[in-house]
């Protein structure tokens, strides 16, 4: 009977200084899980946020890391579910993260971010779509200006440089799009811009050949295109087919590498206004790109630098608030503008609102010989 | 020797059930809480073309269809147990409607007549904004709350799911032993000579689509409060198809082909999950091999192995569980 507590109380102190030094290890690294979506639909974009936050972690850790602890990023697929993703955030907290990068697409983003708003960590998101920083989630910042912010920065551009009277909108009906659809609907009823063809298109559309002859037919004067990168491009190929010579006007992604890459000539002289441009002629940017490049051994889009500035500004907050405090974290970056020359980390000065909305400047973009050229840049707002 | 088996594996079963969340992290016991639920539509999904070889590929919708009664009414406030009642029935008489094709068509054609009710259900939720919140889905239903027993830990969550995965399998188990399950059986096996043998072979055939929708509704039911997001992509035609290789992997017609289906699909990913990139290559690589050796999934390999060495008796088409596609 003796023994057998002695050996009961053994196991005990056996398990107790176990966890014990577990904990202690833990304690010497930070956990900065990257939950993105590496299969399926949102594959480009996720592998790239993936591959860009991924750089600023080897480079911190290489640096020193965060206050003294290294960066451990662990990738979790979502496989573009949302379902999947909501389990994977809540599995990143399990395991004891700081903060989570990600997710990219939206659809995803709105639902795990109630998990981590439960929780209490700060989320990265790569995510545009307008309804994500309007459910008043104290915890979630984006990494690049939501369509709210991006689609108006057109209206300009439509207005007084082309000088339109009708346009018509392309849009993949998703949250996404839809998100974008709507902002940009308000915005010509605002400026008095008549919409004369306004046509939905399914995610992973392979014909657009109705939907080009739809807006060729309608009159409209330029298109505003709004769709995701392999739908653009097929988009750009059929209008090229079927002779369509009015503008197209994207945002984000018509002139993204992707989009060029896979519609061929198609997309020459297609314009975009983008927060991010990865052919900014901006030497921070410049550089990163050909880091990326030497490492990867291939071009980047924009979601690449969103995954980038993404884990540095972590970085630079919580240094700021000189601990690991994930609710600190986020009452920090509230509010917070980090000036690029002084924090190299995020390429351009970015500010975040209450609401976690970003604010940077941005770019209008043209296709030219089959690149991404900077024509012009929109001040942050 | 068979007979006295049966009820001591259900038993350990049951207890590995009840403590497989123990002491586990709260990702896993929703990926569990979600493995059962998809477990009670593959069931639903089992009856209709396991046992009386109906193909539908528009599980999804119907578990859409629960899941979207489901929200719509805990949102306005009214409590879980009546909003699933009103979930399984919406999706009962839906099935009842969807069953009337397939007493005209069969096979392929019928495959085509259930994956276009799938789209239109996927149309329907996105487009009818008012309705549905269209693709921004609706959001922020409550988790069931039973007095004493309130459900919004992931744990109570996993043991309400288990519940009523016991209740409706339970319920299950008696509709295939009961005349109806021998008629779907006789329906799956031969019709005319169903017919010929007095089973209103009309009337089965839509009572096995409304019955394996209504489960499909349940599921619905019971992902709105575990979720608690729902849009119309997780009820696309593709969630259809993953139900189908469900019950196809875990055994079409066998009574635990779904359960063993759902885990194969479910939770196998995840715990391929720690060899990062390569994960969903050799997950498909195991379901190619699991098809190409045993096409009667998972519970008809191990049966196929028993027979080799313990050879039994050739049973009759409609006595025997299973059945190939």
């Amino acid at each position: 009977m003796k023994r057998q507590q002695f050996l009961a109380a053994a196991a005990l102190f056996a398990t107790a200084t176990l966890g014990f030094s577990g904990a202690a290890s833990a304690q010497e690294v930070v956990k900065i899980p990257c939950v993105c979506e590496l299969s399926g639909a949102g594959a480009v974009s996720g592998t790239n946020y993936r591959d860009g936050a991924r750089m600023a972690v080897d480079e911190i850790n290489a640096a020193g890391g965060i206050l003294g602890r290294k960066i451990v990023m662990t990738d979790m697929d979502t496989q573009t579910d949302p379902q999947t993703s909501r389990a994977l955030v809540q599995k990143a907290i399990d395991s004891g993260a700081y903060a989570i990068m990600g997710t990219v697409y939206s659809g995803s983003t709105i639902v795990n971010m109630m998990v981590a708003q439960r929780a209490g960590i700060v989320q990265m998101t790569g995510s545009e779509a307008p309804n994500i920083t309007e459910r008043g989630n104290p915890y979630i910042f984006r990494t690049s200006s939501g369509a709210q912010k991006g689609v108006p920065a057109l209206t300009a551009y439509f207005k007084d440089q082309l000088k339109v009277k009708k346009i018509a909108v392309e849009w993949v009906n998703n949250d996404f799009g839809k998100g974008g659809h709507d902002v940009f609907r308000k915005e010509m009823k605002r400026v008095g811009i008549d919409v004369v063809a306004d046509v939905p298109s399914e995610q992973g559309q392979a014909d657009f050949s109705a939907d080009v002859s739809k807006i060729k037919n309608s009159g409209a004067q330029a298109v505003f295109v709004y769709l995701n990168e392999e739908e653009d491009a097929r988009f750009l190929k059929e209008a090229k087919k079927q002779g369509l010579k009015v503008p197209l006007v994207g945002e984000v992604t018509l002139t993204g590498q992707k989009v060029i890459d896979l519609a061929g000539g198609a997309a020459e002289g297609a314009f975009a206004h983008v927060g991010l441009a990865t052919s900014a002629p901006i030497p921070s940017i410049e550089k990163f790109v050909a880091k990326f490049k030497k490492r990867y051994g291939r071009d980047t889009d924009h979601n690449g630098i969103k995954g980038y500035i993404g884990i540095y500004a972590i970085k630079y907050a919580t240094e700021m608030i000189g601990k690991f405090d994930s609710k600190a974290l986020a009452k920090k970056l509230h509010g917070l503008t980090l000036d690029a020359s002084k924090y190299p980390g995020m390429l351009l000065t970015t500010s975040w609102d209450q609401h976690g909305e970003l604010s940077r400047e941005s770019f209008m973009t043209e296709v030219k010989n089959g690149k991404q050229v900077v024509i012009g840049t929109v001040p942050a707002n | 020797m068979k007979r006295r088996l049966t009820p001591i594996l259900l038993v350990v079963g049951l207890a590995l059930l009840i403590v497989a969340p123990l002491g586990q992290t709260d990702y896993i016991k929703y990926i569990l809480s979600s493995w059962l639920i998809f477990a009670i539509a593959a069931m639903g999904l089992n009856l209709t073309l396991g046992y009386a070889g109906q193909i539908s590929l528009a599980q999804a919708s119907f578990i859409g269809i629960g899941a979207y009664t489901t929200a719509l009414l805990t949102l306005a406030g009214v409590p879980w147990i009546p909003s699933m009642l009103a979930a399984m029935a919406v999706s009962f008489l839906v099935g009842l409607a969807l069953g009337f094709p397939a007493l005209r068509v069969q096979g392929h054609f019928l495959a085509f007549v259930t994956l276009a009710f799938n789209t239109l259900f996927y149309l329907v939720a996105r487009n009818e904004d008012w309705l549905t919140g269209g693709p921004y889905g609706l959001s922020g239903m409550p988790r069931p709350d039973f007095w004493l027993f309130d459900t919004n830990q992931n744990l109570p969550f996993y043991y309400f799911t288990l519940a009523v995965f016991v209740v409706a399998a339970a319920l299950m188990w008696g509709i295939v032993r009961s005349p109806w399950g021998r008629a779907f059986k006789g329906l799956r096996e031969n019709p005319i000579r169903a017919e010929s043998l007095g089973v209103d072979t009309r009337r089965i055939t839509l009572l096995a689509f409304a019955i394996g929708s209504a489960y499909g509704g349940l599921a619905g039911a019971l992902i709105s409060p575990l979720v608690q997001f729902i849009n119309p992509d997780s009820f696309a035609l593709v969630q259809s198809i993953r139900i189908l290789l469900m019950v196809v992997v875990g055994g079409a017609g066998f009574f635990f082909g779904p359960l063993f289906g759902a885990a194969m699909v479910i939770l196998l990913p995840e715990f391929l999950r720690f060899t990062e990139g390569y994960y969903l290559m050799i997950y498909a690589s195991a379901v190619i091999v699991l098809m190409v050796f045993c096409p009667s999934g998972l519970i008809g390999a191990g049966q196929a192995l028993r027979e080799r060495f313990r050879p039994g008796h050739r049973v009759r088409g409609d006595m025997k569980q299973g059945s190939q596609l």
